[in-house]
């Protein structure tokens, strides 16, 4: 088993000065056969962009007899871990990230760190997911052998398929092979059965990206707090990505970060939706779109929709309390409002 | 019309003389000030950036003084800069009717050209594009100036005097009418500031200044890092240019000559490997090329929270302890003191001369 060293190594700038690169092992036909020879294993951390794709990319692998690992859900070890590793000013998101991504080096071969720009015509992903694989580099002092960076910047089939090659290169797989996996995983993703809601007191809608709500330890929480009290919550992942652009378009043309966009059609459709009582803008400290996002939402969107809202920002101090107390207020006011 | 527009640095002065010259009514704003800072940081979402928070806050200040139109800049990509627009639009219209014009970076010849044609009915084609060309040249002098005063003034037996003569001459240029009077004044400056120059000295330390677009640019909100560095006789080297830029996103972008993406991609590798908009990849391509030309230190300076520079700041680190170079990362918002930097940046300078002594034993 092939096993990543923790950043511990000693650079030797006399190296790097010779050739202007960080020291890699050189490459011989040995050593690529070493390797080839070696046990891959591939190991995905479960944050980020996991909570939207994490499916699809497990079965790509999988598809392709390769070894997955997944780290395990958030723990209060892993967010102080990625807390200490992260440059303080990153958002919780990637700190939470690079705690997972720590998690796994002693257990695979390789990371799974893809580099996503953009997958739609009309909007970008932030500057952290363009940066991601570098990020994980540079805080771990890997080579880029070891991480798996395909780059997804375009909607073309062609730079889906250069995207495949990479990955499937980096595990020693074909083109042909890859892209039969990936066409397979794609269909299995597709077909994801939609959340299954029992019955419910009301209805509360959360606005917050996939990596925040989903994560058991952030927007778990909040939601496990509404289900105590017989609430149901609905998020931007609960209506169909194609309806969320099209309100998008619609009321907010100007977004052009293509998460915040999933988040402001959300918002729009839910602030109509008369079964939905309310609106809790979910978001963590440091998190760029947001710090905008959500102050264009109030201001165009939630101010005149006549229902109450909530923004709750999250940041790796917050206490439960904290939270509890804020959505429990919340929760009756909006009892409070139905009763009149 | 009554125009108002943010400022930034010493494009300010060259851009209303543009505009006077024109016949349009600028509303004259005063430079960005703790007044300016407070105004926008109260008018802004907390957790905007620093660079939103000073615009908004010099648009209220040219609004409060009587502007009816408002002239931003905003450019798409991955970084906040291209949703300023919007989201300020929002707090300035409030209780107030004005004309909002949004300039795109992407296109920012065509933008400008329609905007003066819009605003000075009365002024010609000609006339219009001269003084486009014009205000261009003045930025790419007023650049040429500042690079000269930051290589002389630590070369200097007194820096306060190169700096002085920098500023006067900056002051000419800007309200200069004629293409060659800008040369001729641009040369006669430098030679000045060259003449205070003490002949046989020790070549002094050199830092590279590299980070975000605005906060490199604005004096007032890097609190005059420039000035502070070459008074304690240190050479300083900035990448980011106010001319160069408009030069680049006009001229060479408009006819296709310029991809500086590639350019500064091939300089990041192998720390940064992709573009991240903002400022990101051209930090750390400029800071390792100054790695590798014998620089003595390295200021990354940003606004607190900026996306493209945190992910550049992940590199830099990197960056700085392979190559064994001093860095000094400088993450600024409202409530920066211009003392904590003096102390910061003090102990910085220390720690790089008393290394280039411990070399030179």
């Amino acid at each position: 088993m092939a096993r990543l060293q923790l950043p511990a190594i000693k650079r030797d700038p006399a190296k790097i000065l010779a050739n202007g690169k960080a020291t890699a092992p050189p490459v011989t036909e040995k050593n690529v056969k070493e390797e080839k020879a070696m046990s891959i294993n591939v190991g995905i951390p479960q944050a980020l962009l996991y909570h939207e794709f994490g499916e699809l990319w497990r079965n790509f692998f999988t598809n392709l007899d390769i070894p997955v690992t997944v780290s395990g859900a958030t723990t209060k070890r892993v967010l102080d871990r990625g807390t200490s590793l992260a440059e303080d000013e990153s958002c919780l998101p990637l700190k939470l990230y690079l705690g997972h991504a720590e998690s796994l080096l002693g257990s695979c071969s390789h990371l799974f760190v893809p580099r996503i720009v953009r997958y739609h015509r009309d909007f970008f992903l932030c500057a952290k997911f363009a940066g991601l694989p570098d990020i994980v580099r540079n805080t771990f002092g890997l080579n880029a052998g070891q991480v798996i960076a395909p780059n997804i910047d375009g909607y073309r089939p062609l730079c889906r398929l250069g995207a495949i090659r990479t990955a499937a290169g980096a595990v020693g797989r074909s083109l042909l092979a890859g892209a039969a996996s990936y066409r397979r995983a794609l269909q299995t993703w597709r077909q994801r059965p939609p959340a299954a809601g029992g019955p419910a007191v009301g209805k509360v809608a959360l606005i917050g990206h996939s990596y925040v709500l989903r994560d058991p330890f952030l927007g778990g929480e909040i939601i496990a707090l509404l289900a105590a009290r017989g609430v149901a919550t609905v998020t931007p992942a609960d209506l169909d990505g194609k309806a969320a652009y099209a309100e998008t378009r619609r009321h907010a043309p100007e977004v052009y970060w293509q998460l915040s966009a999933r988040l402001a059609g959300a918002a729009c459709h839910y602030a109509r939706r008369p079964d939905v009582a309310g609106l809790v803008l979910v978001s963590c400290f440091g998190c760029g779109p947001d710090s905008l996002m959500n102050e264009y939402l109030e201001q165009q969107v939630l101010k005149d929709c006549g229902k109450p809202y909530l923004v709750l920002s999250l940041d790796e101090q917050t206490g439960r309390a904290g939270v509890a107390t804020r959505v429990e207020a919340f929760w009756d006011l909006v009892e409070r409002r139905r009763r009149q | 019309m009554r125009v108002t527009y943010a400022h930034m640095g010493y494009m300010n002065a060259p851009v209303r003389h543009m505009l006077e010259s024109l016949a349009v009514e600028v509303v004259a704003t005063p430079p960005v000030s703790e007044r300016t800072m407070e105004l926008g940081t109260r008018y802004s979402p907390e957790g905007a950036c620093l660079p939103y928070k000073i615009s908004t806050g010099t648009l209220l200040e040219g609004l409060d003084s009587g502007a009816d139109t408002v002239v931003t800049m905003c450019g798409a990509g991955k970084c906040r800069f291209g949703f300023y627009g919007t989201v300020q639009k929002i707090v300035l219209a409030r209780g107030r009717k004005i004309a909002f014009h949004t300039l795109d970076t992407e296109r920012l010849l065509t933008d400008l050209y329609r905007f003066l044609r819009q605003a000075a009915p009365a002024a010609g084609r000609l006339a219009v594009a001269k003084h486009i060309a014009l205000v261009i040249k003045k930025l790419r002098a007023l650049d040429a100036l500042n690079d000269a005063k930051n290589f002389y003034a630590p070369r200097a037996a007194n820096p306060q005097r190169v700096i002085d003569t920098c500023d006067y001459g900056a002051g000419e240029i800007a309200g200069s009418d004629d293409f060659a009077e800008v040369n001729s004044c641009r040369e006669l400056v430098t030679e000045t500031m060259r003449s205070y120059c003490r002949a046989g000295a020790h070549p002094p330390p050199k830092v590279a200044l590299v980070g975000e677009f605005y906060l490199l640019l604005e004096p007032y909100a890097n609190r005059w890092i420039e000035n502070a560095l070459v008074r304690q006789g240190v050479e300083v080297k900035r990448f980011v240019h106010t001319g160069g830029w408009a030069y680049a996103k006009t001229l060479l972008q408009f006819f296709g000559f310029f991809d500086e993406e590639r350019e500064y991609l091939a300089q990041a590798r192998p720390y940064l490997n992709h573009h991240v908009g903002g400022e990101g990849l051209k930090s750390v391509g400029t800071a390792l090329w100054s790695a590798r030309h014998g620089y003595d230190g390295i200021i990354h300076i940003f606004p607190f929270g900026c996306m493209p520079e945190v992910v550049a700041r992940y590199a830099l680190k990197n960056v700085a302890a392979d190559y064994g170079l001093p860095l000094l990362t400088l993450s600024i918002d409202e409530h920066a003191s211009e003392v904590g930097l003096a102390t910061r940046l003090e102990a910085f300078v220390d720690c790089i001369k008393r290394k280039n002594q411990g070399s030179r034993l």
